[in-house]
């Protein structure tokens, strides 16, 4: 014990004296070129020339956000079925030609946005473009394949309930946000995914897959110049139509704890959040808040991973975060534990938490996730697929490349005090909401310690 | 087809030409202990990476001590002389640096991703752990909840480990791949101080490791932190070889896992030989021929077109000693396992039967240059790769012209190892449905 106490005091010591770590101000954001075409198409082109392989990330408005409650899942539908067959290439076309030249292509759509990506080799730039424009441009969503790709989704609904991990966050949403769009499943329900059809699919892309509200952008082993010409030549002629604009609604803001119980019958441990609002991906504190956030949860030396796996044992691994939307999020702690520690772990965790707020931090603990923060950034952004996702992001949630070439400076920024203020105003304290999948029968009981209890089946449609 | 291979070695050529892509950038030297580093150096970042490879994984267990290599791996970060409990992790973090570690059935990894400028402090951590780890007590037991838990939450989020662990256990008689990397619940809880510090002396010594370190360092700054802080630790004996080999499967085995799941899962299993052996590159080739992408043959037959299957996959995992080449798949809605089954099985027939052609093989070699690529995309993919390559292959070069490996590979070779492998009496098939099988079987 003395032994412990001792290398203890001696290492704060070091805390106190290690410097501040400068190698990260070397770390700059790659120059890019960026442009619009004539149609709006907001264009992002970045030469890297580490390996002879190029990517393409596409990004359009059609998120889940967009999904009208009898049509939950349409977007992401949609986005799916781009894939499916174009004018010039069936579906089996289109996957042999892209595979067998041992490039990728998938799209999807999140919360916010519809995606577009690919990576292929320098030498393969034209076949593919040609396909990926048409993809993009001409889909012709072939019924046949849109009912295989539909009921195979509805299994998929089913199939995914069996991990708690992999739902745990389309639960929370819908608990949080109820009916304002931020609460909409990104992959949908059920009950509404056997409504969709060619026609609400058609429609909604074309109200969506609008040039002027799109922006793609390419990373990677290619001359700018020529490859500006390329994508001139390929979306010049995709038409701009009348744009759908979606003015969200302020999202809602609890006003009573609350717990969410999901009755998985055989679960034999409890997998859960716990949270409240958050803030914008452009929010000017956001950097701050990361660096608060790493050492309550953001890294293995974390409050609550120290109190929850290595002081007690009681989880493989807890943490927290924030999650960024363009007008609002969420902050979320979460964590796992065997049913029948449940309890302490979540009083555990509320306890660790009340921490940041009665007891703040001081300089030797922000010093060392400050170096933390910094020292992990640049990996970041080493692959053209990271690139491009940034160059993405900064088009869909309205940031710009200060974000990388300023983050060291705005790391170094925060002191003590501006953090007591960021977690004063930020991190929420009260009305705290909860939602715990496990075995109700074992649960249900001391989860209404936390707030009012709503229990529902894992096995029920929906979240 | 003529086009594509001049373009294949069109490439391979331009790929010694262009930086980090050609076998001369890694460095090695070897300790006077016995411990190998590599070094790749790469400045396009500020970081760099260090990766330890240690030659010890659940092959190197036995009953009773079943999951310790895993273990290890988690108290290998509670303490030593220097640096007590949890001052690896605060010194590393504080230093902007982070780590994490693997274990598979044959090595345990550990990784450290920093900014190069902490690279002493690095060395300094591994060193103190390596020579002088300190067992503590009251860390080990907080450290059987940890893992306890880590195996709980993937029983309860994969499918996948809760088949594996019976096929595998019914695969291997004998070898030590028979149980699951992180151990039977009873040896987890019941392993004493004394396991671990045998353990420990026996496996991490610095003859048993082979260290990568890749990014923004040189090749000189890493020799000297190497002297300093890795050369004094000294070597150990040898451990004992791994000699029990698995005898030849005499009859298909079966098992039936039940759980609580929508669909069945079906998980069938074939011993195949260890990496190093000559069949290695073409059942590797033959599995992304089966599933690599939508229009690999296995997706396109069972999940597109027959509709039986939501998800398929296959799996050759890297290997010291003969292991198994997996074929994992979920059934569609109303669809039994025995339809599923049946379903894999009749496209493996026709790979026999038929072989594959050209025009797959040729998208796989494709594939596999892509992956080379990305590989070199990172300095943790480079690190990563060239350490299973040393290790796996014996030798980190053969990163390098594996590329050129897999374009040996014929139509010839893979229909060759499907006939010899992919044989009933050497196969065990496991299936994981309700307990209430589905009575309206269709297919019957």
């Amino acid at each position: 014990m003395k032994h412990i106490i001792k290398t203890v005091v001696f290492a704060a010591f070091a805390f106190l004296f290690t410097s501040t770590i400068t190698a990260q101000e070397k770390f700059k954001l790659p120059e890019y070129t960026q442009f619009k075409l004539k149609n709006g198409l907001t264009v992002y082109l970045m030469e890297q020339h580490e390996v002879p392989l190029i990517q393409l990330t596409g990004v359009f408005p059609g998120g889940a956000i967009f999904d009208e409650e009898s049509k939950s899942g349409l977007a992401n539908i949609t986005a799916e079925a781009l894939a499916l067959g174009s004018k010039n290439y069936t579906k089996a076309q289109i996957e042999e030609n892209v595979e067998f030249l041992g490039a990728t292509m998938s799209t999807g759509a999140s919360l916010e946005y519809a995606y577009l990506s690919s990576s292929f080799m320098k030498k393969d730039q034209k076949e593919i473009l040609t396909i990926l424009k048409d993809v993009l441009l001409n889909p012709t969503f072939p019924k046949e394949e849109l009912d295989k790709l539909l009921s195979r989704r509805l299994v998929e609904m089913d199939q995914s309930k069996e991990s708690p991990r992999a739902v745990l966050g389309s639960y929370y949403n819908k608990f949080v946000f109820g009916n304002h769009p931020y609460g909409n499943p990104e992959e949908g329900i059920k009950s509404t995914l056997e409504t969709i059809t060619k026609e609400d699919i058609t429609s909604f892309y074309k109200d969506m897959y609008v040039p002027s509200t799109s922006a793609i952008a390419v990373v990677g082993d290619f001359d700018t110049k020529s490859m500006k010409r390329e994508i001139e030549s390929l979306f010049g002629k995709w038409k701009s139509e009348d744009v759908i604009a979606l003015s969200l609604p302020v999202a809602p803001v609890p006003n009573e704890p609350r717990v969410l119980v999901v009755n998985k019958e055989d679960a034999t441990e409890t997998t859960f959040y716990i949270g409240g609002p958050g803030i914008s991906r452009n929010n000017p504190d956001y950097v701050g808040l990361e660096v608060i956030n790493t050492i309550l949860g953001g890294r293995f030396t974390s409050w609550l991973n120290d109190e929850l796996r290595v002081n007690s044992g009681l989880t493989y691994g807890a943490s927290s975060w924030f999650s960024h939307y363009k007008l609002g999020g969420s902050f979320i702690m979460a964590t796992f534990t065997a049913n029948e520690t449940t309890e302490q772990t979540i009083d555990l965790a509320l306890t660790t938490y009340k921490k940041l707020h009665e007891k703040g931090l001081d300089q030797e603990i922000l010093l060392s996730a400050k170096n933390y923060v910094k020292g992990q950034f640049p990996p970041n952004y080493e692959t053209n697929r990271a690139l491009a996702g940034l160059l993405t992001d900064m088009f869909t949630y309205n940031f710009d490349e200060a974000y990388i070439n300023t983050f060291s400076d705005q790391v170094d920024a925060l002191t003590v005090e501006k953090a007591g203020q960021l977690i004063e105003t930020y991190f929420p304290k009260d009305n705290l909401q909860f939602v715990l999948i496990g075995k109700a029968s074992e649960i249900v009981e001391m989860a209404k310690k936390y707030g009012t209890v709503k229990q529902v089946e894992i096995t029920a449609d929906g979240f | 087809m003529k086009k594509i291979l001049f373009t294949l070695v069109a490439l391979l050529l331009v790929m010694t030409l262009q930086s980090q892509r050609k076998v001369e950038d890694v460095k090695s030297f070897t300790l006077t202990n016995g411990m190998k580093i590599m070094v790749l150096e790469d400045h396009s970042i500020p970081n760099a990476n260090m990766y330890i490879f240690w030659k010890v994984g659940s092959r190197n267990e036995y009953p009773g001590i079943t999951g310790l290599s895993h273990f290890f791996e988690h108290m290998m970060f509670n303490g030593s002389k220097k640096y007590g409990p949890k001052m690896f992790d605060r010194t590393m973090e504080a230093s902007g640096g982070s780590n994490n570690a693997y274990t598979t059935e044959n090595v345990t990894v550990y990784t450290d991703w920093f900014p190069s400028s902490s690279m002493e402090t690095i060395f300094d951590l591994e060193a103190d752990r390596i020579a002088d780890l300190a067992l503590d007590p009251k860390m080990v037991e907080s450290e059987r909840g940890v893992v306890l838990s880590e195996r709980s939450t993937g029983l309860e989020n994969s499918n996948f480990r809760n088949i594996s662990e019976e096929v595998k256990a019914s695969a291997f008689s004998a070898h030590p791949y028979r149980w699951s990397v992180i151990g039977y619940e009873s040896d987890i809880k019941n392993w004493t101080i004394e396991d671990l510090q045998t353990y420990f002396d026996t496996y991490y010594a610095p003859n048993n490791a082979v260290v990568v370190i890749s990014g923004d360092v040189t090749l000189e700054g890493v020799k000297k932190m190497a002297k300093q802080y890795l050369e004094p630790i000294p070597a150990q004996p040898a451990p004992r070889k791994v000699h029990t080999v698995e005898p030849v499967q005499r009859g298909e085995k079966r098992v039936m896992v039940h759980k609580q799941v929508s669909t069945p899962n079906v998980l069938i299993a074939y011993h195949v030989p260890e990496t190093q052996h000559e069949d290695y590159y073409a059942l590797d080739v033959l599995s992304s021929v089966l599933s690599s992408g939508k229009s690999s043959k296995l997706y396109s037959a069972l999940v597109d077109e027959a509709q039986i299957a939501t998800r398929v996959f296959t799996y050759v995992p890297e290997s010291f000693d003969p292991n198994l080449f997996y074929f994992y798949g979920i059934a569609n809605q109303d669809v039994s396992a025995d339809t599923l089954e049946k379903g894999i099985l009749s496209v493996l027939e026709d790979v026999i039967a038929n072989g594959v052609t050209e025009k797959e093989l040729q998208k796989v070699k494709n594939q596999k240059l892509m992956e080379f690529y990305k590989t070199l995309e990172t300095i943790n993919g480079k690190s990563n790769t060239l350490g299973s390559y040393e290790v796996y292959f014996g030798d980190y070069k053969k990163m390098y012209t594996a590329p050129s490996a897999y374009e040996k590979v014929s139509v010839e070779d893979i229909q060759r190892v499907a006939k010899k492998y992919f044989i009933k009496s050497n196969r065990t098939v496991g299936v994981l449905q309700n307990n209430e099988p589905v009575s309206s079987d269709s297919s019957k």
